[in-house]
């Protein structure tokens, strides 16, 4: 892939080596969270296996531009040791901030927060979230 | 690694024979001088030089020379074909026809007139792409005076029939004008058999420069136009300016070359394209845009399900590809050329044009489709399950 003004450094690693795209295996302790984005088709699959009341793993799935995709890939890093709290509380700009995302891509990114959300709403001993 | 260049349908490098020409025209000592001042040698010899290039450029047209006015490229072409015969025969009606697959050339002066008074109607094409001729007919009305379709369309490369679209419109005395920026040196084009009133052509598409065009335009019975510059009254006032020497000449010998390689070029190319469907097509779900059969050699659209337009774009930055994703339109919209066939914003989304020319070896299609073929199947393997279905 060759280097492409248009991407940050960081957003061009992350769409070329896709760090964290797959899904947790098993079912003990593991939330799938799903959420789809109203107008482009861009959709996203969180799953996190939690344990002691954290996250300890975390694995996406995206359909999306390349920033929607790296952004994807740094949340699931970002919500390693998080609590059902945190990610019940987590907000969108951080990644726009990290992966310095135009402002004309930040439509995308809440999609990420609403997966994030609709995982802690299904947070082992809450109602779960479809997927 | 090297970029591989699929986007001829966007525009051509210059064919060195090309430039060898242009360059005896740049120099001081070379053919530089103002073709209109013919009162002196170098003039005279400028003004030869553009004189032979007409006569190139009339041939691909199967036109006279006389009819030829330069312009800057294709677009100005349009412009001046549809402002230009509108204004002018404003008298005798206010309607004109077009497609919705038009290039947006063709498609913006229309809205422009719209707002001048004039209405418009825009032809939906079949799935395959095509406007029927009956279509044509169906939407002629006693003030129709201009009907405009594009011959071979950018995004797709599907052929419209122009040639029964003008039997229809000289059988109902309306105009006929014809985008051939795509066809031109790559497909025959004979405005006389094909009663054509006005055919816009350009040079950058056929490995010839940027920057000069031609609206070729029926002199018999002469066709009026109502100019879209106004100054030293070159082309017989129909198109002001100072002509560029060099890029006529080069748009001359580039047309010469596409006249002398057509049959041969258009058959090499015609392969290859079909190598990459062949390639290709085994992708699970993918689309072949516009018709599979009526199209022009070297236009190859698809659409693939499950990667969306964008990310396929950057993952396939090694090759020079375009896409109908918004992102890499400059209205920021899907493909509304896809759209009008039928696909849905998603796989408008989702489609590749991969365009070969000239300079197009079987290596580079083979590498090409190695290469798509590796990057959907590496952005599916992380699209959640309906995404990757969707289309």
């Amino acid at each position: 892939m060759h280097a492409d003004p248009r991407y940050g450094a960081e957003v061009l690693r992350r769409f070329r080596e896709l760090p964290g795209a797959g899904e947790v295996l098993g079912d003990e302790g593991v939330i799938r969270a799903r959420a789809d984005a109203a107008d482009d088709g861009a959709c996203v699959v969180l799953s996190l296996r939690t344990a002691r009341g954290v996250v300890v793993e975390a694995r996406f799935r995206a359909y999306g531009c390349p920033y929607f995709i790296a952004a994807a890939s740094w949340l699931t890093e970002r919500l390693r040791g998080a609590s059902r709290n945190e990610l019940a509380e987590w907000d969108w700009r951080e990644a726009a901030d990290a992966l310095e995302i135009p402002p004309s891509r930040f439509g995308r990114l809440i999609t990420l927060q609403d997966a994030a959300r609709a995982a802690a709403a299904a947070w082992p001993g809450e109602i779960a979230a479809a997927v | 690694m090297e970029t591989i260049y699929l986007d001829s349908a966007a525009t051509t490098p210059v064919d060195p024979r090309v430039a060898e020409e242009m360059l005896a025209c740049m120099g001081p000592a070379a053919d530089f001088a103002n073709a209109s001042s013919v009162s002196h040698g170098p003039g005279r010899r400028a003004s030869a030089r553009i004189e032979a290039a007409r006569s190139a450029v009339a041939a691909l047209a199967g036109a006279a020379p006389e009819q030829i006015v330069w312009t800057s490229g294709a677009t100005e072409a349009n412009n001046l074909a549809i402002f230009g015969a509108a204004r002018f025969h404003r008298s005798k009606g206010a309607h004109i026809v077009t497609s919705r697959t038009e290039h947006p050339s063709v498609l913006d002066p229309c809205r422009r007139l719209e707002r001048e008074g004039f209405e418009v109607s825009y032809l939906r094409p079949g799935p395959d792409g095509i406007v029927e001729p009956p279509q044509v007919e169906a939407a002629l009305r006693a003030d129709t005076i201009l009907v405009s379709l594009m011959h071979v369309n950018n995004e797709t490369g599907v052929i419209q029939d122009v040639g029964e679209v003008g039997r229809v419109c000289r059988a109902r005395g309306v105009l006929l004008h014809v985008d051939a920026a795509q066809s031109a040196g790559k497909l025959g084009l004979d405005v006389v058999r094909d009663r054509i009133d006005l055919l816009a052509v350009t040079a950058h598409k056929l490995n010839g420069p940027k920057g000069v065009g031609a609206l070729c335009v029926r002199r018999e019975p002469r066709l009026g136009l109502v100019p879209l510059l106004y100054g030293g009254g070159q082309e017989r006032g129909l198109r002001s300016g100072t002509l560029p020497t060099h890029q006529i000449a080069g748009f001359g010998a580039a047309c010469r070359i596409a006249a002398a390689e057509m049959t041969e070029e258009a058959a090499r190319v015609t392969h290859l394209r079909n190598r990459l469907w062949s390639a290709l097509s085994t992708l699970p779900g993918i689309l072949l845009n516009g018709s599979e059969h009526r199209r022009a050699p070297g236009i190859l659209n698809v659409s693939i399900p499950g990667v969306e337009g964008e990310s396929l774009l950057l993952a396939l930055s090694d090759l020079a590809v375009s896409s109908g994703s918004a992102c890499a339109t400059l209205r920021g919209e899907p493909s509304y050329v896809l759209r009008a066939l039928g696909r849905s914003e998603q796989l408008a989304q989702g489609s590749l044009r991969i365009s070969l020319g000239r300079y197009t070896t079987a290596d580079d299609v083979e590498r090409a489709a190695m290469r798509i073929r590796a990057e959907v199947g590496r952005l599916r393997a992380i699209a959640p399950p309906m995404a990757a279905a969707a289309g």
